[in-house]
């Protein structure tokens, strides 16, 4: 045994990173270093913004929180009322429209969960999710 | 390296050894509600085993649909008491995850998170619950279709459009699987339908919608 | 053609005089050696295809580590591209014994900090789908998590103390 055992750890350690590093690029296009959704499935205020027209926004907050404030021209579509208000955002959605779907800040949930589910359920192409939700859109303001 | 490894693993040993006095019967509850229930509430209780009151020092769930009562602020030694999870279900589908994180001074930072999984029963299961045409496409056939969940038996389903430019039919597949045929008279007009899908003569109604959407924007 | 003669070459054991105890201690050692052997390849095994499992999907490793909620996102990230390629090259470090108590010490560091993670997770009451094995392992119970576990560590310390005790193949 040349050499000693740290050396020979910390030697196995460095080595590991080649492949490693190899995968993190060779995957940098399925997984984001920023958020848990995959980059197909998210998208940034200023690209949100960018799509203009083409873009439907979606508040998955709560009512209350909607009724509040929410970007101008956003549809609430929530869990507690889904059945109710989806039809509603049915009748604004047409083929070509990218879906931008938004909730509180960068951790909340609910958006996650309305774009899983009209991309499941109502089987719609170009459902995102806005990185950073409200809190993003207001900053950017 | 492996003073890292060793500094991570201490910090995890240090935070497993803090003291906690609160005993919580279960930190986990899986609910079952029946198809109709609005709500489904757990019942976390907990017990002081310590010397020393506990106070609460905040409660807060992971969404809004989620609410936590305590009953009392502050445990004396000895004292019993539950937090009472309550989940609001909503429209919402499958199996469900929240939590309740609740932060006492037991010790620097003591958190425990309390998981309340509600299993939401699916009687049927639609897809897809949005068909469309577009402006001036040809009106044909398309289908839905509708699965009984597995711990329901449903013999069958009705079907209702709301609009009359909307044609539906229904097809038993066997085994628990159901076809909804829906064909839109023409496709020249905005028109759209929702269709209200009824198994045997259950409370609960599941919904579909069905419509002509414009023609896709230029861009 | 020179042909060698037909030599009557005399078998080992009948040129030696050997005491029969130090024999029956010779092959002992043997077994010894040899059951040691195997015992890498096991291990060895078991980390080449945990971490192959897991180097085939990071997306879904780092996910997993996620739910542990002990690290940040971004670590998560790094562990779940990095993790499964410590395992891999220390497996295959175990089986052409070279840098062998490196290997063996990164590994039993690997096992002894995921052994505290998953037990932390379940004190704190969080829900973990993730094992040793990756995804793949999500419907063992705590109790068969643990229980492998503290087999593959009880395993590791057998190959440190051997190594420690006797000279290698």
């Amino acid at each position: 045994m040349k050499f000693s055992l740290t050396r020979q750890a910390i030697t196995l350690a460095v080595l590991a990173l080649l492949p490693a590093a190899g995968e993190a690029i060779y995957f940098q296009d399925k997984i984001s270093w920023r958020s848990p959704i995959p980059p197909s499935e998210s998208v940034n205020v200023d690209q949100a913004r960018a799509w203009g027209q083409n873009a439907i926004w979606v508040d998955a907050r709560p009512d209350e929180e909607f009724a509040q404030d929410h970007v101008p021209g956003a549809l609430s579509l929530n869990e507690d009322r889904w059945n109710e208000l989806l039809p509603q955002f049915l009748a604004a959605w047409s083929p070509g429209k990218k879906v931008v779907v938004y909730c509180s800040s960068l951790s909340c949930n609910a958006s996650r969960e309305v774009a899983r589910r009209l991309r499941k359920e109502a089987q719609l192409p170009d459902v995102f999710v806005l990185e950073g939700g409200w809190e993003a859109w207001l900053k950017q303001k | 390296m492996k003073t890292h490894i060793v500094a991570f693993a201490l910090s995890i040993i240090i935070s497993l050894s803090a003291r906690a006095e609160l005993k919580w019967e279960q930190t986990t509850i899986e609910l079952h509600p029946a198809p109709a229930d609005k709500q489904a509430v757990g019942h976390f209780k907990y017990q002081n085993s310590g010397k020393t009151p506990v106070h609460f020092k905040s409660v807060h769930a992971s969404c809004g649909c989620t609410t936590a009562q305590t009953q009392k602020d502050e445990v004396p030694p000895g004292d019993k008491g539950e937090i009472t999870a309550t989940f609001n279900i909503g429209d919402r589908t499958g199996t469900q995850i929240k939590t309740v994180t609740v932060e006492t001074d037991e010790a620097a930072n003591q958190k425990t998170v309390l998981t309340l999984k509600t299993v939401i029963p699916q009687q049927l299961e639609i897809n897809p619950t949005f068909l469309f045409w577009k402006q001036g496409d040809k009106p044909d056939q398309k289908t839905i279709t509708v699965k009984v969940g597995k711990e329901f038996t449903v013999k069958h389903i009705k079907v209702t459009s709301s609009s009359p430019d909307f044609q539906t039919k229904v097809e038993e597949k066997g085994n628990g699987e159901f076809q909804i045929d829906v064909q839109p008279q023409e496709t020249k007009n905005l028109i759209a339908s929702t269709l209200t899908i009824q198994p045997d003569d259950s409370q609960k109604v599941f919904y579909a919608t069905a419509r002509i959407t414009n023609a896709p924007t230029v861009q | 053609m020179n042909k060698t003669p037909n030599v009557q070459l005399a078998t080992p054991n009948t040129e030696r005089t050997e005491d029969s105890t130090l024999a029956v201690g010779r092959s002992a050692l043997d077994v010894w050696r040899l059951l040691w052997r195997i015992l890498d390849f096991v291990v060895a095994g078991i980390f080449i295809y945990a971490g192959s499992i897991k180097a085939l999907d990071p997306v879904q490793f780092a996910n997993d580590i996620d739910n542990y909620k002990i690290l940040p996102w971004p670590i998560s990230v790094a562990l779940a591209f990095y993790l499964p390629w410590l395992e891999i090259f220390c497996g295959l470090a175990l089986i052409v014994r070279y840098f062998y108590r490196g290997a063996l010490s990164i590994l039993m560091a690997l096992i002894l900090v995921f052994t505290l993670a998953t037990t932390a997770a379940k004190v704190r009451g969080l829900d973990i789908t993730c094992g040793c094995f990756g995804h793949a392992s999500q419907h063992w119970s705590f109790p068969a998590h643990m229980a492998t576990n503290l087999a593959i560590i009880a395993a590791l310390v057998v190959l440190w103390v051997s190594n420690r005790l006797t000279k290698p193949l």
